[in-house]
């Protein structure tokens, strides 16, 4: 009796009338019990409740039920894993449970209790959901068919703190979790959500050894739609319907692509040449500067951000499950580009389809912020070159 | 001329039409904000209030899911500690209170939470109905979300038991959202099929397949989430989010939530408990009369009482 989910509890008394287990731990009966589904958590007391009299309970789902085809189940076809159950990776689970986008979510954590209740929560709402299997274990084994994993482990800023302050600690965490994903998701695409993002996508990428079109870091989607928003907000128009990106750093050394700005086509830089710039009238740089500071203003007023980061990541989500090919702000490889020769990520206009970052959009960037890239980079690379085994 | 008058000519000559599915969340802890998320991502509604007391937090989590918008289809997410900011809203939901610490019963939090209430629902009926001061809040508008959820956990758990997805397995847990909830055993089913018919012990004792094991399960439920993360948010975010679905899009369907049963099933008192309401734009405006087994009947009759027993004791 072999069992690859390792963390499958089976009540010993079912074991004898076991004919054979399959490898996503569903076991199927021949002779007289119809096939049953353990958890994939050790047995707490409701799982006893429910599995202790399986062998019994058999007799209401034998009357009304008849299977027709009983082999093995099939392996989820659209899973998602989001690893880290804070604030966060439990926004994100909840924006990509209620998009409907997956047909199986594993989370993983090392607080247990934490894991569980947060499991159980949601499983609580599966009458509400699209999603029949919702799954939570601090093996990585439950992890195990992902086509995306998002990683949103690891600590967080303080108020008042950078992103970079954080960048040693979230390796030394990065270092356990990643090549986990890997060994049980090895053709997976990671999106990596932790801050400093973009160091941390390098050392995921350099840690899994995967490739590079397949580690993603958030980057500056989520710039961009504030941005957006803001920008949105000062037209009265709809966020969506103003264009605009936002690029390089997710962080203080951000870049806004003032030359791209439009809506309906109409640039406007076209409208007001000086945009963006410290002369402009209408002082449009300052809607830039917001962008930058909303993560600190949110953090300051409730302690963290989760809303917005949860939706973005769900956004990047569908693209990459839907096979879209659709242009999102994302942190990239961008060694060889916009004269760069560091092995950095930054975020720049990525095509994403089911198989990660499909290519990359050239934008035509005026010098000053091809240079502002580089400095981005630079302030990157300094920062990387000193990561402790990576 | 600005960039905004060179781009865009302004040609409406009335003023702006208001929002027309507004909804108020009232409260932004846990609960409030998983209902608020759920209302968001199901694209309910065209205006979304948040009000709370805390008022850094509440402008934190405003500004959160504004940030958020380019993903969403709800223009204007506003906040304030002052209800002004609730008007013309179709549904208020109100989240706002002391919730069980790990252990204590939903009863205890009874007085505390009626404190905070006095407050609350004069400045929300003040702002919804301020064409009418005179006028008592009609009870059909008043709906607690009651067994919504404990009716969801019950299906949910059914369906792990019968591997089968939720929405296809029937139940309804009535009466107290609570420790005294009602399992109506005769009819749960599934496509028709009246389990009751296929096990007649199910929900007794000398039950082989412990069935009233999980309603003890559902029970439960709340107390041991609480226990293991601290609170319970998002099944019960979702939960509000499916009601507000109703009623904004005037389904009519049937839900199992908290009204004023007396006079209904043997309840003499004067209070809320959860049948299965039928919920329109209107608000609750049907009720659907359960033909319950005796000791069901008498146990919704000892849950009013025992719910009697602790609203006579408040002080209003």
């Amino acid at each position: 009796m072999k069992f690859e989910h390792a963390a499958c509890f089976l009540d010993a008394g079912l074991l004898s009338s076991v004919v054979s287990v399959c490898n996503v731990c569903h076991l199927y009966t021949v002779n007289m019990f119809p096939y049953q589904k353990h958890s994939s958590l050790p047995p707490s007391p409701s799982s006893s409740i429910l599995h202790s009299s399986a062998l019994k309970m058999a007799s209401i789902l034998q009357k009304l039920i008849t299977p027709l085809f009983s082999g093995p189940p099939e392996p989820p076809r659209n899973k998602v894993t989001v690893v880290g159950v804070g604030q966060v990776g439990m926004a994100c689970a909840v924006s990509i449970l209620l998009r409907e986008l997956v047909d199986e979510l594993a989370l993983v954590d090392v607080m247990e209790d934490k894991l569980k209740g947060e499991m159980m929560d949601l499983q609580h709402g599966s009458l509400f959901l699209k999603t029949p299997k919702i799954v939570a274990d601090k093996d990585y084994s439950v992890t195990a068919n992902s086509r995306i994993v998002v990683v949103t482990a690891g600590v967080r800023q303080q108020e008042g703190e950078s992103r970079l302050n954080l960048v040693q600690r979230n390796v030394n965490i990065f270092k356990h979790i990643i090549p986990q994903i890997v060994r049980y998701s090895p053709e997976c695409i990671i999106i990596v959500v932790s801050n400093p993002v973009d160091v941390l996508t390098y050392v995921t990428w350099k840690l899994s050894g995967l490739p590079k079109h397949r580690v993603i870091g958030s980057g500056t989607n989520l710039d961009s739609a504030r941005f957006r928003f803001l920008m949105a907000d000062k037209l009265g128009i709809h966020a969506s319907s103003f264009n605009g990106w936002i690029l390089g750093e997710h962080g203080d050394t951000s870049v806004p692509v003032w030359s791209g700005t439009n809506v309906a086509g109409v640039n406007l830089q076209t409208l007001n040449p000086d945009i963006g710039t410290d002369s402009d009238e209408e002082n449009w740089k300052e809607t830039h500067k917001m962008v930058v500071d909303s993560a600190y203003e949110v953090i300051k007023l409730k302690g963290y951000t989760n809303w917005a980061i949860g939706l973005s990541v769900a956004d990047l989500t569908e693209s990459l499950i839907r096979n879209m090919n659709r242009i999102h702000p994302v942190s990239t490889m961008v060694q060889g580009m916009y004269g760069i020769s560091d092995e950095v990520y930054l975020s720049l206009p990525c095509v994403l389809n089911n198989g990660g970052v499909a290519s990359v959009v050239n934008m035509t960037l005026t010098e000053e912020e091809v240079a502002q890239l580089q400095a981005s980079a630079s302030t990157l690379w300094d920062i990387q070159r000193d990561l402790q085994d990576v | 001329m600005s960039t905004k008058e060179k781009l865009i000519s302004h040609v409406m000559k009335e003023e702006p039409v208001g929002s027309r599915n507004k909804v108020t969340v009232v409260g932004v802890g846990m609960v409030g904000m998983a209902s608020a998320v759920s209302i968001l991502l199901k694209d309910l509604c065209d205006e979304l209030a948040l009000v709370d007391v805390m008022e850094d937090k509440l402008k934190g989590e405003a500004m959160d899911l504004q940030h958020g918008s380019l993903f969403l289809k709800t223009h204007r997410i506003v906040a304030d500690k002052d209800y002004s900011v609730t008007a013309n809203s179709k549904v208020v939901v109100v989240t706002a209170g002391a919730r069980q610490q790990e252990g204590e019963s939903r009863l205890n939090l009874v007085q505390r939470n009626v404190n905070i209430f006095k407050f609350i629902i004069p400045n929300i009926v003040k702002i919804i109905f301020k064409s009418c001061p005179l006028c008592g809040f009609p009870r059909h508008r008043v709906i607690g979300s009651g067994t919504n959820l404990d009716s969801a956990r019950f299906r949910h758990l059914m369906g792990e038991k019968l591997h089968l997805h939720p929405s296809s397995c029937h139940g309804w847990i009535i009466g107290e959202h609570g420790d005294s909830s009602v399992p109506v055993w005769s009819g749960v089913n599934v496509a028709g099929v009246c389990l009751q018919g296929l096990n007649p012990k199910m929900g007794a004792e000398g039950d082989a397949e412990n069935w009233k094991a999980v309603h003890k399960l559902v029970v439960d439920g709340a107390y041991e989430v609480i226990k293991l993360k601290g609170y319970t948010s998002w099944a019960i975010g979702m939960s509000v989010a499916d009601l507000v679905e109703s009623i904004l899009k005037n389904l009519h369907k049937v839900h199992p939530v908290s009204t004023l049963v007396q006079g209904m099933h043997g309840v003499k008192d004067e209070v809320f408990l959860s049948v299965p309401c039928v919920l329109g734009n209107s608000g609750l405006t049907d009720v659907i009369q359960m033909t319950l087994k005796a000791d069901e009947e008498k146990q919704l009759v000892k849950s009013a009482e025992t719910l009697w027993g602790v609203q006579k004791e408040l002080t209003l």
